[in-house]
């Protein structure tokens, strides 16, 4: 696996499955909780863009903490590829994040009837997309992508200290934004019929994410080691 | 110069030349100040001069400008030791290279964050700030500036030799935790409520970051002989 033509060739098999995959269960869910999930009594049927929210949100913070553990390892075994793996999943955390919130704000309009709140879990969310644009402002700054790799994991690790501040922060300082509704310990408070397309749409994003991440990382493979000489033999290989 | 070869010494040595270095350019420990006093000035000139308004507004507008003045201060902390081949040596001399760090930071915070502190207590009397708070705002600024001097070094090693924005761009983000605790702190004091336990968890920040912060520092520095 952390061998950049090893990860190459198992992905060409491997990535079309998965877009199939991703395809199938992502438009599942959405399907599922946009046109089949009953009313909510009290908000009516704009509460179904928590199918778009709640899994955004929570890719949102898992990718970031992906990214801490991929820094880790190029910090730590100079893993080249872990390095790319950040490189590749700051820009689509940072998406995530942006439609989590943007989608929040929407809720939050016909809900509580604004925009924006200085909620702490709002507030966390958006110092989460400033994180993100540190790290993509950063690589992109340093010419060197051997270089710019271990700068960006050096902030990685750095900022996985304000992720559990997000996590915490609805249990420290809850005001308007409700607690997590899913936990791995309890039931969840939510109806079945409502929870269960909401943990397929969960799915269906995170096989999405994974299938793009996979074929955002083939990409940075290929233009990182263009000069080699596997990459040669892989697109020129009948020619020489 | 056998008396030179343990790490104590070496971390002396760091802190003297540094200080010596600094006092001899009134504008390293003058321009954070001047920047501080300047910010301060601001906020009125843009809210009115309304005495309530300021009063109630004080604390935070101190905290922000007293982050601002010495994350812009620390910005250039290496860029001077590395051109002239002086980091080159901290990496040769075979002492661990974050202590050397730390007695620059602790140098820079001395002379560009002391300044800053006796600044907030002038600015507290423009700024109306309710009185009695004065010990916790300078308690809470005391560990803040020094953190923010920490994560500024780390952001200036991360952006050496580029722009001073994109150092800022690195560590705002990740000053916020502070910042709420500075905050919490004032708010806490302004209430008249007990605020040792920010304070403790201040200082728990602060004891995690003076080890880790500086070694990450060297990670990034070392970046840069690669």
């Amino acid at each position: 696996m952390g061998s950049p033509p090893f990860f190459y060739r198992w992905s060409t098999t491997f990535s079309p499955w998965l877009a199939l995959l991703a395809v199938i269960v992502f438009s599942a869910g959405l399907f599922w909780g946009i046109g089949f999930a009953p009313t909510d009594y009290k908000q009516g049927d704009v509460y179904r863009i928590i199918y778009i929210h709640v899994p955004s949100a929570i890719l949102a913070e898992s990718i970031y903490v992906l990214m801490a553990v991929c820094g880790f390892i190029s910090m730590v075994w100079r893993a080249k590829i872990a390095g790319m793996l950040i490189t590749s999943a700051a820009p689509i955390g940072a998406g995530f994040t942006l439609i989590a919130l943007v989608t929040g704000s929407i809720w939050g309009q016909f809900t509580w009837g604004t925009w924006w709140v200085w909620d702490a879990r709002l507030t966390s969310t958006l110092i989460l997309f400033f994180l993100y644009s540190a790290i993509i402002g950063l690589h992109s700054s340093i010419e060197n992508k051997a270089k710019a790799d271990r700068a960006v994991s050096i902030l990685a690790v750095l900022g996985v200290v304000i992720v559990p501040i997000i996590k915490k922060s609805v249990d420290w300082w809850q005001t308007l934004h409700q607690s997590s509704t899913f936990t791995l310990t309890s039931s969840p408070s939510m109806s079945p019929d409502m929870y269960q397309p909401l943990f397929v749409c969960v799915l269906g994003f995170s096989f999405l994410f994974i299938f793009m991440l996979t074929n955002s990382l083939r990409g940075e493979i290929i233009f990182r080691e263009r000069d080699k000489l596997w990459v040669k033999n892989q697109f020129f290989g009948q020619e020489r | 110069m056998n008396d030179r070869n343990n790490t104590l010494d070496w971390f002396m040595l760091v802190m003297r030349r540094d200080l010596i270095l600094s006092f001899r350019r009134s504008a390293t420990y003058l321009t954070p100040l001047i920047f501080f006093l300047i910010v301060v000035t601001f906020f009125p000139l843009a809210l009115g001069p309304s005495q309530s308004l300021l009063s109630s507004l004080a604390a935070g507008i101190i905290w922000i400008s007293a982050l601002l003045s010495s994350l812009l201060a620390v910005e250039g902390i290496f860029s001077e030791d590395y051109q002239d081949g002086t980091m080159d040596q901290y990496f040769i001399s075979t002492e661990p290279v974050f202590v050397l760090i730390f007695a620059k930071v602790l140098c820079h915070w001395l002379v560009c964050g002391a300044p800053i502190i006796l600044a907030s207590i002038i600015s507290s009397l423009f700024l109306y700030l309710p009185s009695g708070v004065l010990f916790a705002l300078i308690e809470s600024l005391l560990m803040g500036t020094f953190f923010m001097s920490l994560l500024g070094a780390l952001g200036a090693a991360l952006a050496l030799g580029r722009s001073a924005i994109l150092s800022a761009i690195i560590v705002l983000p990740f000053s916020i935790p502070t910042l709420l605790m500075g905050t919490a702190i004032m708010t806490a004091a302004i209430n008249q409520q007990d605020y040792s336990g920010f304070l403790s968890i201040m200082g728990a920040m602060l004891a995690i970051g003076i080890p880790g912060l500086c070694l990450l520092t060297v990670e990034a520095i070392k970046l840069n002989y690669e």
